[in-house]
């Protein structure tokens, strides 16, 4: 076979990848990248209530106004979502690699039913869960909680009504919610792991603070780092758990823990003016490209 | 093979998606012409009442009536679009504005003449109007009432001011028990006592009222109550308690009622009690429920939505939904019948209504909503000072209202 040949070869090769992944791309196309650029092309016109049908191009405007939402307010707001999502994403890791090293321990019984009852959080419906929990635990007048302090003569808490007591409830409430998918990450992380490298650690004099901090860390950070970035993400967009505990219109609870994406919610999104929230939709993508840039280039580091 | 069969059927797809929305035909065929899609929200007493007036019409015309949970937002989607929106909508007149703004609301004065409206109560057609069109056919109308427990509180012992319900509530409130809940940190339940204070919310301009004198002096006063309630303000809490008998009395809607009384609880209602500083009454918003034509349906299917809003402006649909559901009928003829006259409920609603404020229909209302109740929030929960927090308030509604233009 001659050069030519096989350049031809390799070229149609290339166009088939492309035609086989066609379908899968055309549908990212539809469900990713047309919202993104729609969403990108009504910030740069008027549409609002007042301009519905009659929408016109009116440049960077929004942007401009969109700025000014970029305020103390915002900024303060960007502060608490990097804390909310640092303290959150340390209490997973650690919760969810403690509960999945129990799950793995030898001679386990009910392996399985623990497992089932770990996932459970998760094949629930978010909304569900977080209007269960403030109900049914943080209520003041009926919640668990606070029948557990009466009972023990204990003066009763407002869980969600001062912003210390608000932010920690949430942090629980989204541990409950998030836990599950770190555990079955981590739990199958460890399983990966060839039992020999343990036998030969023991055998060496190996103690379990070793164990821990040579071999399976390790080994299990390549595995599970692509869904910790995923986390992250998640995390810092987080909406439902601290809007529906404590901003929800109509029950406000009167701590002030908004993150960056209520924030622009309450100052946006309520006025019905389409293009000035996409506007703020899309400063906000952009930022969370930027992390993304971020927290690639720290993991390519800490891989090397 | 059969990934071919997949890529053609995705590119299927996504050219039917792409041509799907351009292609409303211009033409409408006989048998679309006469049917008519109603979207409403509303549970299934009422449109049990509605199903069976409308079925009347068949077979000239075909009525279906479509529960839409989040029909507000639907309607922005596809208000435009006529393949996929209603003809009409059977919802609260607080959002005419909003779509009449849009374009996609048609007056009802362009279907039904003006002068055979005047049977209908006059704010009920206040509420209806968005600088000066009728775009709501009103059917019932609800405010919130004084709903009392009478276990704890006898029909002579209910408070006629708000004095003598504060004294109420001091005695009565403690061990676990409420002299009166209510929801005061919504702006919804709060405006009652704003509007009874003489302020605003929303001025008729589309301005926010928040920083003045009446707004101010009514959530001052109206703090020391809500400081005898508990600290959560949502609607589960608060009818709980009074369902449970926890809570003497509440401020709640007429939806309550059924519930109430399920729980074996024999409930009473009232007039509002006066607040002492004014002489007028807790004033609480009313919400007319009634009918609104989309425009394409307006110019398109004229005359079977001329027949819908003929049969649905029948006094007798008015009596049958509120001998089913509670509601107090649009119509002044309506309580003249003794099956309305008889109806403790209805007419409590009849004489609170004669106080209330409709509920503003400008699309400014949207961003009040969330501002009054941080303001509310503040004032009530954390402890700030009233008329910082409402002017700061006033900043905050004027620059969202700029932001919606």
């Amino acid at each position: 076979m001659n050069s030519d040949t096989k350049k031809k070869k390799k070229r149609a090769d290339t166009l088939f990848a492309y035609l086989w992944s066609a379908p899968s791309l055309l549908l990212i196309f539809l469900i990713v990248i047309f919202p993104i650029l729609y969403t990108g092309y009504i910030s740069v016109t008027n549409m609002n209530v007042y301009h519905w049908n009659n929408y016109e191009f009116i440049g960077l405007q929004n942007y401009k106004d969109a700025l000014l939402v970029f305020d103390n307010g915002f900024l303060s707001a960007l502060f608490r979502t990097i804390l909310w999502t640092a303290v959150n994403m340390v209490l997973q890791l650690i919760l969810a690699y403690v509960l999945a090293s129990l799950l793995n321990i030898k001679g386990l019984r009910l392996r399985n039913v623990y497992r089932t009852l770990l996932i459970f959080p998760w094949a629930m419906p978010g909304y569900v869960s977080i209007l269960l929990w403030k109900t049914g635990m943080f209520n003041s007048q009926f919640g668990l909680l606070n029948q557990w302090l009466t009972k023990a003569g204990l003066e009763p808490v407002k869980w969600l009504g001062s912003n210390f007591m608000a932010f920690f409830s949430c942090t629980v409430v989204n541990l409950w919610l998030a836990l599950p998918f770190m555990i079955t990450i981590i739990d199958g992380a460890l399983q990966s792991i060839d039992r020999s490298f343990y036998e030969s650690a023991v055998l060496e004099g190996a103690t379990w603070f070793e164990r821990t901090r040579y071999i399976t860390l390790p080994m299990i950070r390549p595995i599970i780092a692509p869904s910790v970035i995923i986390t992250v993400f998640t995390t810092f967009k987080q909406f439902d758990v601290i809007y529906l505990l404590t901003q929800q219109v109509g029950s406000k609870t009167g701590a002030d823990i908004h993150t960056i994406l209520t924030y622009a919610y309450e100052k946006a999104f309520i006025t019905n003016n389409y293009g000035y929230s996409s506007a703020i939709s899309m400063m906000i993508f952009a930022m969370l490209i930027v992390f993304s840039w971020l927290s690639k280039a720290n993991t390519k580091e800490a891989s090397i | 093979m059969r990934r071919t069969g997949f890529l053609s059927l995705t590119v299927a797809a996504a050219v039917m998606l792409m041509c799907g929305c351009g292609a409303a035909n211009s033409k409408l065929s006989e048998e679309e012409a006469h049917r008519i899609v109603i979207w409403h929200d509303k549970e299934d007493a009422v449109t049990g009442v509605l199903e069976e007036k409308l079925k009347e019409l068949e077979p000239e015309v075909t009525i279906v009536l479509e529960k839409k949970s989040d029909l507000t937002e639907s309607l922005k989607m596809v208000g435009n679009n006529p393949s996929a929106a209603p003809d009409m909508y059977f919802f609260a007149h607080d959002k005419i504005g909003v779509y009449a703004e849009m374009g996609i609301l048609s007056p009802i004065t362009d279907i039904i003449p003006a002068e055979e409206l005047s049977g209908y109560m006059q704010n009920t057609l206040e509420a209806a109007t968005y600088k000066g069109e009728i775009y709501q056919l009103p059917i019932y109308y609800e405010t919130l009432l004084f709903l009392y427990n009478r276990r704890y509180m006898s029909d002579d012992a209910v408070p006629e001011t708000t004095e003598e319900l504060y004294d109420y509530m001091q005695e009565k409130t403690g061990g676990g028990h409420y002299g009166f809940v209510e929801q005061h940190s919504t702006p919804y339940y709060a405006a009652g006592w704003i509007n009874g204070f003489g302020g605003r919310i929303l001025n008729d301009d589309g301005t926010p009222g928040l920083n003045s004198d009446a707004v101010i002096a009514a959530l001052a006063y109206h703090k020391k109550f809500a400081d005898l309630m508990p600290g959560e303000t949502e609607y589960a809490t608060v009818n709980t308690l009074f369902n449970e008998g926890m809570a003497h009395a509440t401020i709640g809607g007429p939806w309550l009622i059924p519930t109430v009384r399920e729980s074996g609880i024999d409930v009473g209602a009232a007039p509002m009690p006066v607040i002492d500083e004014t002489g007028t009454p807790i004033a609480p918003y009313m919400g007319v429920q009634g009918i609104q034509v989309l425009q394409y349906a307006a110019s398109n299917k004229t005359e079977s939505v001329e027949k819908v809003l003929r049969a649905l402006m029948d006094p007798e649909v008015q009596i049958s939904l509120a001998q089913a559901s509670g509601c107090a009928p649009a119509s002044e003829e309506c309580y003249t019948m003794p099956e309305i006259a008889d109806d403790e409920i209805v007419m409590t609603m009849k004489e609170t209504a004669e106080h209330a404020v409709p509920m503003p229909n400008l699309p400014e209302m949207d961003v009040m909503w969330t501002v009054v109740g941080n303001l509310l929030t503040d004032v009530n929960m954390s402890d700030e000072d009233v008329a910082e927090s409402a002017e700061k308030a006033q900043e905050e509604a004027l620059s969202l209202i700029k932001t919606m233009q």
